[in-house]
C-alpha cells in the first residue's frame, strides 16, 4: 500500500467505517451551491456590478477608507494621471513599477510619471517567450525589491470589505503590489462586486470552466501588525501607505 | 515540541507573579475579545454564519477519508506535491530531505501552529539550514528562544523594552525604550534581507478546499505573501482537519474565522494558492508541495466524545475570552495549543496521564463555547477529560487520581449512599471539626483536606441538620395553628 492509501485506510478506520464514504448527492457541494447554480451566480454578479455600478463604488470607498485605503476620486483620465505622478513625487520616489492593466495605459500615467523625472517600469520582461527563466525572475525580483512605488489596476474590489483582488499573472506580477513602500491601485465603475460570495461563486464558476488562476491576493489595506504590545503599526513587510485612486462617476 | 503538560501548576504559578506578563495578557482582552464582541454585534448574520460554519466542519470531519482523497488528486492535478505524514517527526524528515535535495540555504516560515508540532525551525537550523521565523510574533520568540504563547499573537507576553533588547543590537537595559513603530521598522528591515535571498518557504494553511486543491492562508502582515512570491519552493504544513470542500465555503470560514481571531471584519491580505507559479509568470515558486500531518489527530477522531475538536480553525477566541489562560499565560498549557481548545486537544495528542491538570484549569463558565466560531462544547470535554483522569474506566493508563483522592471519594459516597449512615456522619463531622473552627469557620484544616482551606475557608458543618430544623418548624407551625 501507498504512504497515502495507507494514511487514508487509517482514517477510515477512525470514522469507524470499514470503506469510504462518499457524501451524497453532491459531494463537494454540500453548503454550496451546485455546479449549475454557482455558474448563474457568476454570472449575475458580473451584471449587478454593472447595473448598480455606481452604488457599489460608493460603498466601496467607505468601506476601502475603513480598512486603511487612502481613498482619491477622479473624473478624467488625465487627472488620474497627474495624481499618481504627485503621489509618487510625494514619496520622491525614483523607480515606478506598474502592472499591465488596461486601465493604466487608457491613462497617461507613462508620460505623466516620466515628467517627474523617475524612471517607470513595467512588470512584464521584455522577453517575448511564454516561459521566463531563473534569471529573468532574478531581475524581477531586485525591481520589485527597488521599486519606490508599486502601481496596478484591480481585477475585481469587493464593497463589503473595502478589498481590492488581484489574481497574479503575465504583466501583473505577485510583488509589485507587496515588495515597494507604496502601493496604488486604480479603479474603475464596473469592477466592484457586492461580497465575499460573489467573490468566491465566481472563483467556483472559473474553476469549474476550468479558466482558475495560480493564485490569487485579496488586499485590504496596508500591511499591519500588533505584535509588538498589542499596538497595531502598519507596514511590517507589504506596503506602509497604499491608495486607491477611484477614476470617473465623482 | 516535547510536552510539559505536567507543569502545569508550575508554570501558571510562575505567570501569576509576574506582574509584566499579567499586564501584557490585558491585551488579549481589550484588543482581541472586545474587538470579536464589537465585530459579531456589527454582523446581523453572526449567528446564522457560525451554524453553517460548524455545518461544514461536521460534514468534512465525518468524511475526512474521502476529502483527503479528493484534496490530494487536485493539489497533483494542480501539478502540486503531496505528502501524508503519520507523525511529526515522519513530516520534519520529509521537509529536510527535500530542503538538502533541492540545496536551500534560507527557509522563510511563515506562522504555522502545524509547524510548531514538528519544531520545524530548530530541525532545520541543525541542519546548517538559515530558518527565519517571519510573523513578527513568532520572530521575536524565536530570538528569544521561547515557544508561542497565543495562536495569533505568539509574542504579547513580551513589553517593548524586552523586545528592544531582542531585536536591536545596540539597546542596552536602561536605554530610552524605542517606540512600537520604530521597534517594527527595525524588523522590516531585517527581514527583508531574509525574504530577497529565501530560497524556500513553509507555511500554514489556514483552509484547504478539496474540490479545486487550493489553499488559503491569512495574514495581516504580508509575510504570507512573500512566502508565496519570492522562494521557487513553496511548502505548505497542514493538520489533516484543515479541509473543506468548494471554493465557495471560503466567504463563510473566512468572515467568522477574521472576525474570530481579530475583530477585524476582513485581514489585510487573504492568498489563495492553486499549485505552483504559470509558466509565463516572472515570480512565483516553482514547486508546491502539501504535507499533511496526522500526529495523534486519529485519536480524536475515533473518539465519538473528542471529534468535535477536529473543527476548530484556531481562531483563539476561546484564548482571549478565558479568564484563567488571561491569567496563567499560554506557555503553562505546556504544548503547541494553549487554552481551553489546548486543554481538550494537548491530553489526547500527549498523554492525558501527565496532561490532567489542564482540563481542571478550568472554571466551566463556558465563555470559550460562547465564542467559538464553530460552535465547539469545550466545557462537556473538559468535564469528559476529568472524568476520565479521575476513574480511569475508557483507560486505565489514563488514570491521575491519587490513591488517596479515591478512597477519600469512596467512602464520601458509602457515608452518603445510606440514611443512617449520613445521619451518623453528619453528627460526628461537627464534632470532629469543632475544635479546628474558629467563630463557624475552619482556616486551617489537617491533611488530607488541607488543599482545600490553602485557598478558601471550609464552612463549619451545622448545629442541627436539615431534618431537625424541619421537624422543629413543623412542630412551631403545628403548636400556632392549635392555638384557639
Amino acid at each position: 500500500m501507498t504512504d497515502r492509501a495507507k494514511f487514508i485506510s487509517g482514517v477510515t478506520t477512525s470514522l469507524g467505517h470499514s470503506e469510504v464514504h462518499t457524501p451524497s448527492p453532491e459531494p463537494a457541494t454540500a453548503f454550496s451551491d451546485s455546479d449549475e447554480d454557482a455558474k448563474l451566480k457568476a454570472a449575475a454578479a458580473l451584471a449587478v456590478a454593472t447595473d448598480r455600478a455606481n452604488e457599489l463604488i460608493e460603498q466601496m470607498a467607505k468601506a476601502a477608507e475603513n480598512t486603511g485605503w487612502q481613498v482619491h476620486r477622479v473624473s478624467n483620465p488625465e487627472d488620474a494621471a497627474e495624481l499618481i505622478a504627485d503621489i509618487c513625487r510625494g514619496y520622491d520616489a525614483t523607480s515606478v513599477l506598474r502592472s499591465t492593466h488596461g486601465v493604466l495605459t487608457d491613462i497617461p500615467l507613462d508620460v505623466a510619471v516620466r515628467d517627474t523625472g523617475v524612471t517607470i517600469d513595467v512588470t512584464e520582461s521584455t522577453d517575448p517567450g511564454d516561459t521566463t527563466d531563473s534569471s529573468e525572475r532574478e531581475e524581477a525580483k531586485k525591481a520589485a525589491f527597488s521599486a519606490d512605488v508599486g502601481i496596478t489596476g484591480v481585477d475585481y474590489a469587493i464593497a463589503e470589505t473595502g478589498t481590492v483582488v488581484l489574481h497574479p499573472r503575465k504583466g501583473l506580477s505577485r510583488l509589485v503590489s507587496l515588495a515597494p513602500p507604496a502601493h496604488i491601485a486604480v479603479l474603475r465603475p464596473g469592477e466592484v462586486l457586492e461580497s465575499l460570495d460573489e467573490l468566491f461563486a465566481m472563483e467556483r464558476a472559473d474553476f469549474l470552466s476550468g479558466t482558475l488562476s495560480g493564485s490569487m491576493n485579496l488586499i485590504s489595506g496596508p500591511s499591519k501588525t500588533g505584535d509588538i504590545e498589542g499596538t497595531i503599526v502598519t507596514g511590517i513587510h507589504g506596503p506602509l501607505e497604499v491608495h486607491l485612486v477611484i477614476l470617473g462617476n465623482s | 515540541m516535547k510536552p510539559e503538560t505536567k507543569e502545569f501548576r508550575s508554570k501558571a504559578a510562575q505567570t501569576l507573579k509576574n506582574k509584566t506578563v499579567l499586564q501584557s495578557l490585558e491585551h488579549v482582552y481589550t484588543g482581541f475579545h472586545e474587538g470579536r464582541l464589537k465585530a459579531a454585534a456589527d454582523t446581523p448574520d453572526w449567528e446564522d454564519l457560525r451554524t453553517k460554519g460548524k455545518a461544514i466542519k461536521d460534514h468534512t470531519i465525518a468524511h475526512l477519508d474521502y476529502y483527503l482523497g479528493l484534496l490530494a488528486d487536485n493539489v497533483e492535478k494542480n501539478d502540486g506535491h503531496v505528502f501524508f505524514a503519520d507523525d511529526a517527526a515522519e513530516a520534519r524528515k520529509h521537509i529536510i530531505d527535500l530542503a538538502h535535495t533541492r540545496e536551500i540555504k534560507t527557509v522563510i516560515k511563515s506562522k504555522s501552529m502545524v509547524s510548531e508540532e514538528m519544531a520545524l525551525a530548530d530541525a532545520l537550523i541543525e541542519e546548517g539550514i538559515e530558518a527565519v521565523e517571519t510573523d513578527l510574533g513568532e520572530y521575536i520568540i524565536q530570538l528569544a528562544g521561547e515557544t508561542p504563547y497565543h495562536l495569533i499573537a505568539p509574542a504579547i507576553h513580551k513589553s517593548r523594552q524586552e523586545v528592544a533588547a531582542l531585536l536591536d543590537d545596540n539597546f542596552t537595559v536602561g536605554d530610552p525604550i524605542p517606540g512600537v513603530d520604530e521597534l517594527t521598522m527595525l524588523a522590516r528591515a531585517k527581514l527583508r534581507a531574509v525574504f530577497e535571498r529565501a530560497d524556500m518557504s513553509v507555511t500554514g494553511v489556514n483552509f484547504a478546499v478539496a474540490e479545486s486543491g487550493s489553499i488559503a492562508i491569512v495574514t495581516n502582515e504580508g509575510n504570507g505573501r512573500m512566502s508565496t512570491s519570492v522562494p521557487r519552493i513553496h511548502v505548505a504544513v497542514m493538520g489533516m482537519e484543515k479541509i473543506i470542500p468548494s471554493i465557495q465555503d471560503l466567504s463563510t470560514m473566512l468572515r467568522i474565522l477574521i472576525r474570530s481571531a481579530t475583530g477585524q471584519r476582513i485581514s489585510s491580505y487573504i492568498t489563495m494558492v492553486n499549485g505552483p507559479r504559470k509558466p509565463d509568470e516572472e515570480e512565483g515558486p516553482d514547486e508546491f508541495h502539501l504535507v499533511i500531518m496526522n500526529n495523534g489527530r486519529d485519536k480524536l477522531l475515533a473518539d465519538p466524545q473528542m471529534r468535535e475538536s477536529l473543527n476548530c480553525i484556531r481562531c483563539g477566541a476561546c484564548l482571549n475570552a478565558c479568564p484563567v489562560y488571561r491569567k496563567v499565560g499560554g506557555h503553562a498549557y505546556g504544548w503547541v495549543y494553549p487554552g481551553p481548545i489546548g486543554s481538550v486537544v494537548s491530553p489526547v495528542l500527549t498523554g492525558l496521564k501527565d496532561a490532567h491538570d489542564l482540563p481542571n484549569g478550568s472554571s466551566l463558565c463556558g465563555a470559550c463555547h460562547e465564542v467559538c466560531p464553530v460552535k465547539i462544547n469545550i466545557p462537556r470535554m473538559l468535564l469528559e477529560l476529568r472524568w476520565r483522569a479521575a476513574e480511569g474506566k475508557s483507560d486505565p493508563a489514563e488514570r491521575a487520581s491519587s490513591m488517596k483522592e479515591r478512597m477519600l471519594w469512596k467512602s464520601w459516597r458509602i457515608g452518603m449512599m445510606g440514611r443512617r449512615r449520613f445521619d451518623f456522619g453528619a453528627r460526628i463531622s461537627r464534632f470532629l471539626m469543632r475544635p479546628i473552627s474558629k467563630h463557624g469557620w475552619i482556616k486551617k484544616a489537617p491533611p488530607p483536606v488541607s488543599g482545600w482551606t490553602t485557598t478558601r475557608d471550609f464552612p463549619l458543618v451545622a448545629a442541627k441538620t436539615l431534618k431537625q430544623r424541619l421537624a422543629a418548624r413543623k412542630k412551631s407551625v403545628d403548636a400556632n395553628r392549635n392555638r384557639p
